[in-house]
């Protein structure tokens, strides 16, 4: 196998290929890069068996064939080449990489070894809006599980509902509901929120396709395609955690109340609730911490409904804030033990609920 | 899992130069690659071995095995009495005490109790030499690998350096740095810690399932 190529070019399918390769890597042919060249194409797969990033570019192919570079030395040392052409090629058991002077040489892993990875299933695949794809995942991503133990909450739920396609998220404490605007949206499944995080930074383009089959999800676009195993489980019946109405209602502005946020959580820290206690013209918002001090603050804004006291921890409340991309925020509640609803003080696409912490 | 039962005569060179006499001995070549002898008694570690990453070369009545840093293990094959590979599938990983392991789920929802502004970016985060029990972000933005202990002692400082010195070898995370987190940490882990540059915190483990307690769920898990 022999490809030249431009440096730049090259260091893009390799790194992104790449994100896939993680240093978690069970076996150590999965510290490889699969580099398949045939007729004008470079093709290059990463995987750590949950998900797999392929990428692809159009090179000049002097030789075609395949062989696995080790993913981070190859990388690096096109990305320490002179910028210029590249010329990358195995042969023999080695791996040479040249360009402008330097030449690298690595031991080659044996594509034999390579694990055979099921193609992408695309046909049911529905297409949406890659920047608001990015967006709705960002949303979403703040309120899903880092926790290994509860593998069901680290997914994002993807589902269709009234022709959207809808992406939910929860760790327990509180839960972030999606919609995005998808054609011909018919699709369920557990996806890693560790995959949909790397999708931005693999594949993610202006269009964006996106298939869930019964064991994988997959996303494609121009630049590439991500898959990644679905978890496997039941995710929680959250339409019946959100309450159908709410008696109390405040509206405030986003960025007022996201600097409260930060000034009270000088002294919050991680486990100490901000008390919001809501009443007609704005809410006071305050903080205190035993042998420290606190923090106290009114912040003009609307409400309608009986006067109460409700706290949350100050973190979560802040992601559900921030992850709300309006000038106006709603904050639905019934009493301050029941779990309130933030969203946008227009659009209807996004929700989180958040249980309050008892005072 | 590859087990080789075989009287051998094995040669290091390296950081020093070790030889052991012929005698019969158990070669095991893991899959990860890494190579160890072990004598017919002591649990404590082989009496000689390699790390991966290397390389194994094998030729009649001789194995020589090479790494990155220069360092060759030499193994004169006698008699060779057993040879079996075994197929050992994924490791589910040491079940740990159960206060240390609570206590790593505990502080997975509150990394900011270890220091302020800390993220968790993921459990068990999984190096060639096992698995870190947090990686975490700080607020600066640098990397931050979290051993938890139930127990902090000279142990799990090494423990951790051993971690720190392989998450520095990844350029998409280097620098990285260490806190050992414990309910309590020994006078000589801290002084240890403090001069390898790696910070200790003790944490409240009754305080910590007491936070636990007060912040309700949206549902039970």
């Amino acid at each position: 196998m022999r490809i030249r190529a431009e440096r730049d070019d090259l260091v893009d399918v390799l790194s992104r290929a790449g994100r896939a390769v993680g240093a978690r890597a069970a076996l150590p042919i999965l510290q490889g890069l699969l580099i398949e060249v045939s007729g004008k194409t470079m093709r290059v797969t990463g995987t750590d068996l949950d998900v797999t990033v392929r990428t692809e570019l159009e090179v000049e192919v002097l030789s075609g064939g395949t062989t696995v570079a080790p993913a981070r030395l190859a990388t690096e040392a096109v990305r320490k080449l002179p910028p210029g052409a590249v010329t990358f090629q195995a042969e023999a058991g080695e791996i040479e990489i040249s360009g402008g002077g330097p030449v690298f040489r690595f031991r080659e892993f044996s594509a034999a070894d390579y694990p055979k990875l099921s193609e992408p299933v695309l046909k049911a695949a529905v297409a949406v809006d890659g920047a608001a794809f990015a967006d709705a995942i960002g949303q979403v991503s703040v309120a899903a599980s880092t926790d290994d133990a509860r593998p069901v909450l680290t997914g994002v739920f993807f589902e269709a509902e009234g022709g959207k396609l809808r992406m939910v998220s929860t760790d327990s404490y509180r839960l972030a509901v999606r919609d995005v605007p998808a054609v011909e949206a018919s699709l369920s499944g557990l996806v890693p929120v560790r995959a949909l995080k790397e999708l931005t930074r693999t594949v993610s383009a202006g269009k964006l396709r996106v298939a869930v089959g019964d064991r994988e999800a997959a996303f494609a676009s121009d630049r590439g395609v991500l898959t990644a195993r679905l978890i496997e489980g039941s995710f929680p019946n959250y339409r019946s955690l959100i309450p159908a109405s709410y008696p109390n209602r405040l509206r405030i502005a986003r960025q007022a109340l996201l600097e409260a946020i930060d000034r009270a959580s000088l002294v919050a820290e991680d486990h100490i609730p901000i008390r919001i206690t809501l009443q007609k013209g704005g809410i006071e918002l305050s903080v205190t911490r035993q042998d420290v001090g606190g923090e106290t603050e009114h912040v003009e804004a609307e409400y309608s409904g009986e006067e109460m006291t409700i706290a949350f921890n100050s973190k979560y409340l802040n992601d559900g804030v921030s992850a709300i991309d309006e000038d106006t925020i709603v904050l639905d509640v019934l009493d301050p033990l029941k779990p309130g609803v933030l969203r946008g003080g227009e659009g209807d696409d996004f929700l989180y609920l958040l249980m309050p912490v008892r005072l | 899992m590859r087990l080789l039962v075989a009287r051998c005569s094995v040669d290091y060179t390296g950081r020093l130069a070790a030889h052991l006499p012929m005698a019969i001995r158990l070669i095991m070549v893991k899959a990860d690659g890494c190579v160890a002898i072990h004598a017919d008694g002591g649990a404590y570690k082989p009496l000689n071995w390699m790390n991966a990453p290397n390389h194994l070369e094998e030729s009649p009545g001789r194995w020589v095995v090479t790494n990155p840093k220069g360092e060759s293990l030499v193994i004169t094959l006698e008699d060779v009495i057993e040879d079996r590979s075994i197929e050992l599938g994924p490791d589910p990983g040491l079940e740990k005490d159960g206060v240390e392991r609570t206590l790593q789920h505990l502080l997975a929802d509150r990394a900011a109790v270890i220091e302020p502004g800390l993220e968790i970016l993921e459990r068990e985060y999984a190096t060639d030499l096992g698995p870190v029990d947090l990686l975490c972000r700080d607020i600066g933005g640098q990397v931050v690998a979290v051993e938890i202990k139930r127990r902090g002692e000279i142990d799990g400082v090494e423990q951790l350096t051993r971690y720190l010195e392989r998450l520095n070898r990844d350029t998409t995370l280097a620098p990285v740095r260490g806190i050992l987190a414990a309910m309590t940490v020994t006078p000589q882990a801290r002084t240890l810690a403090a001069a390898r540059g790696i910070g200790w915190v003790e944490v409240d483990y009754d305080l910590l399932r007491g936070l636990e307690g007060r912040a309700p769920r949206l549902f039970e898990v």
